[in-house]
């Protein structure tokens, strides 16, 4: 069941087209990341998806319903997160959780601030003014703050960027859950692309304002086709060189530590000459293509 | 419209309100000072011009029914401007609470935090220098609302400059209230001033509150047509300025209210 239809998005300022034409589905429980160089369009998009950008251009619909015509049926059951915002700098977190849960129809509101509070643990900030918090903490409170209406839909950017990576860790794990248990449909930015390919079932990639990719993270990966081979060089470095610069392979050396962009039908030959040349080595890895090569590639397009 | 969301929205801006000083300052501190400041003025004016016995009423009573009209729309504008500062604007219309409910409640809100700073300043003018601001008696209740409406009008045209131009011209919620008060004639009559700016003056709703009441202390009277004419030209300004805001908040909306400003 897509819980978002997305179709023919355009943003546009004056002679700048910031979104152009996309389209795009939400399903049920799914959490699909937007992936995009810094000015691709992601925040524009998420902007009217939450309704305070006017598109130029297109329909946005949650739950079947015209989001225009139903934006208080439908942001009641929608929530947001970011770094770019902050709650009020001289509340304290329990003032903020306080006067942000009557913003929505909840029924036991202390009891839900009560269970995020203990969800995301933020059991020592509760009496803590927002000004008072690490960049860190604060991450944690935006984040909690957004689960405060038991939403249907999130909408996440950035969701852990300044957090200590047990933290960080935590929460993606805390996302994925949420999204298994009750069906809560995600929609991620973030740059962190480990964190992507851990949290996403899917990936649309923005680029001037277009999507050029929609796929799981694993096939978007996989199109890159590009291994990274590393060896340390026990012997014959300078072979190897030449015989890399030889070949047109990509890599880079340090400290006798060798890196090779490489094909990945092609690494078995690549030993074999290395063998043939007479190169000892070892310390041998190879990295299958990655979320963040694919990033690279698209990016240095 | 939801009352539980205007309750969040009125505790957002109470919650500041208990524990800013800037805002306790502009409450209390501010009018403490004026009436302090003008009273003393007035008493030696009494003083040295003993035929003119009337001139601590003229002038207590145009300033506790000047901080009514500047208190409204200094309460509107400047929860616009904390919202700006704080960066807080998106978390509220990310949410379901509606642009009018918005509205709805920093009207509100100047109203119950005149309810704590008037008096206040009503009870320091009676215990320093024995002005009754009731001697206006039911009269209080129309020169309250219109000086309110006023407020209000000036109040959400200014924050739709703000939404228009950002925090570059947040200097307008403190100083744009001011042009009006030489206009509106609050410590002197309208018949003093030029006659093409006496022009002006009667299409300012508060220019007929503070003629009727030095009216009402001179003559015991009171021009009632003119509170009617002031009530009208106030719900045509309120309904303009709101239509402003309204026009200043779509217009934002174009550009986005992550990082407007």
């Amino acid at each position: 069941m897509n819980i978002l239809s997305v179709s023919n998005l355009t943003k546009r300022y004056g002679k700048y087209l910031a979104v152009n034409n996309i389209s795009f589905k939400l399903r049920e429980g799914e959490i699909l990341g937007i992936l995009g160089p810094n000015g691709a369009g992601k925040t524009t998009t998420i902007q009217m998806l939450l309704g305070v950008l006017t598109p130029t251009a297109g329909d946005i619909s949650y739950f079947g319903k015209n989001f225009k015509e139903n934006r208080e049926f439908i942001l009641e059951r929608v929530n947001f997160s970011s770094t770019y915002t902050n709650l009020p700098w001289t509340l304290t977190v329990k003032e903020s959780f306080s006067f942000i849960s009557y913003f929505y129809d909840i029924k036991n509101r202390k009891k839900r601030i009560n269970e995020i509070v203990s969800l995301f643990k933020l059991k020592d900030l509760y009496n803590s003014e927002i000004k008072d918090l690490s960049a860190g903490e604060l991450t944690r409170v935006n984040l909690a703050k957004a689960f405060i209406n038991y939403p249907k839909v999130l909408l996440l950017d950035e969701p852990t960027a300044s957090l200590d990576p047990d933290i960080a860790k935590y929460l993606r794990k805390f996302i994925i859950n949420e999204s298994e248990k009750f069906k809560v449909s995600i929609i991620l930015t973030s740059h962190n692309m480990a964190e992507v390919e851990e949290v996403c079932d899917r990936v649309i990639f923005l680029n001037k304002g277009k999507i050029i990719a929609d796929n799981t993270p694993e096939k978007l990966a996989k199109s890159i086709k590009i291994a990274h081979v590393e060896l340390f060089i026990t012997d014959g470095l300078k072979r190897t060189l030449e015989f890399c610069k030889k070949s047109n392979y990509e890599y880079k050396e340090s400290s006798r530590f060798l890196r090779v962009d490489i094909a990945e039908e092609r690494i078995h030959i690549f030993l074999k000459e290395l063998a043939n040349i007479g190169v000892n080595y070892n310390q041998i890895s190879i990295d299958k293509p990655s979320l963040e090569d694919y990033f690279l590639q698209v990016v240095s397009k | 419209m939801k009352l539980h969301r205007l309750f969040g929205l009125f505790i957002r801006y109470m919650y500041y309100f208990r524990k800013s000083w800037d805002r306790l300052s502009d409450a209390f501190y501010w009018p403490a000072i004026d009436v302090l400041v003008w009273g003393i003025t007035s008493a030696y004016v009494k003083k040295i011009a003993p035929d003119f016995p009337q001139i601590v009423l003229i002038i207590m009573s145009g300033l506790l029914l000047w901080l009514i009209l500047w208190r409204a729309q200094y309460e509107i504008s400047i929860n616009l401007l904390e919202e700006f500062w704080n960066r807080n604007l998106i978390n509220i219309f990310v949410s379901p609470v509606k642009f009018s409910e918005w509205v709805l409640t920093v009207m509100l809100l100047g109203l119950v935090k005149a309810i704590f700073s008037l008096p206040f300043a009503a009870i320091l003018a009676y215990l320093l220098y024995k002005f009754n601001i009731f001697l206006y008696g039911f009269y209080m209740i129309p020169f309250i609302l219109i000086l309110f409406m006023t407020g209000w009008a000036v109040g959400f045209f200014v924050s739709g400059l703000i939404l228009r131009f950002g925090t570059k011209i947040q200097t307008f919620a403190w100083t744009t209230i001011g042009l009006l008060s030489p206009l509106v004639a609050v410590y002197y009559p309208v018949s003093i001033l030029p006659p093409a700016i006496q022009k002006i003056s009667y299409l300012l709703p508060p220019t007929y509150v503070f003629e009727a009441g030095r009216s009402l202390i001179f003559k015991g009277l009171i021009d009632t047509q003119g509170l009617v004419i002031s009530f009208i030209l106030n719900i045509f300004y309120l309904i303009l300025s709101i239509w402003f805001l309204k026009l200043s908040f779509d217009k934002i909306l174009n550009k986005g209210l992550i990082k407007p400003h």
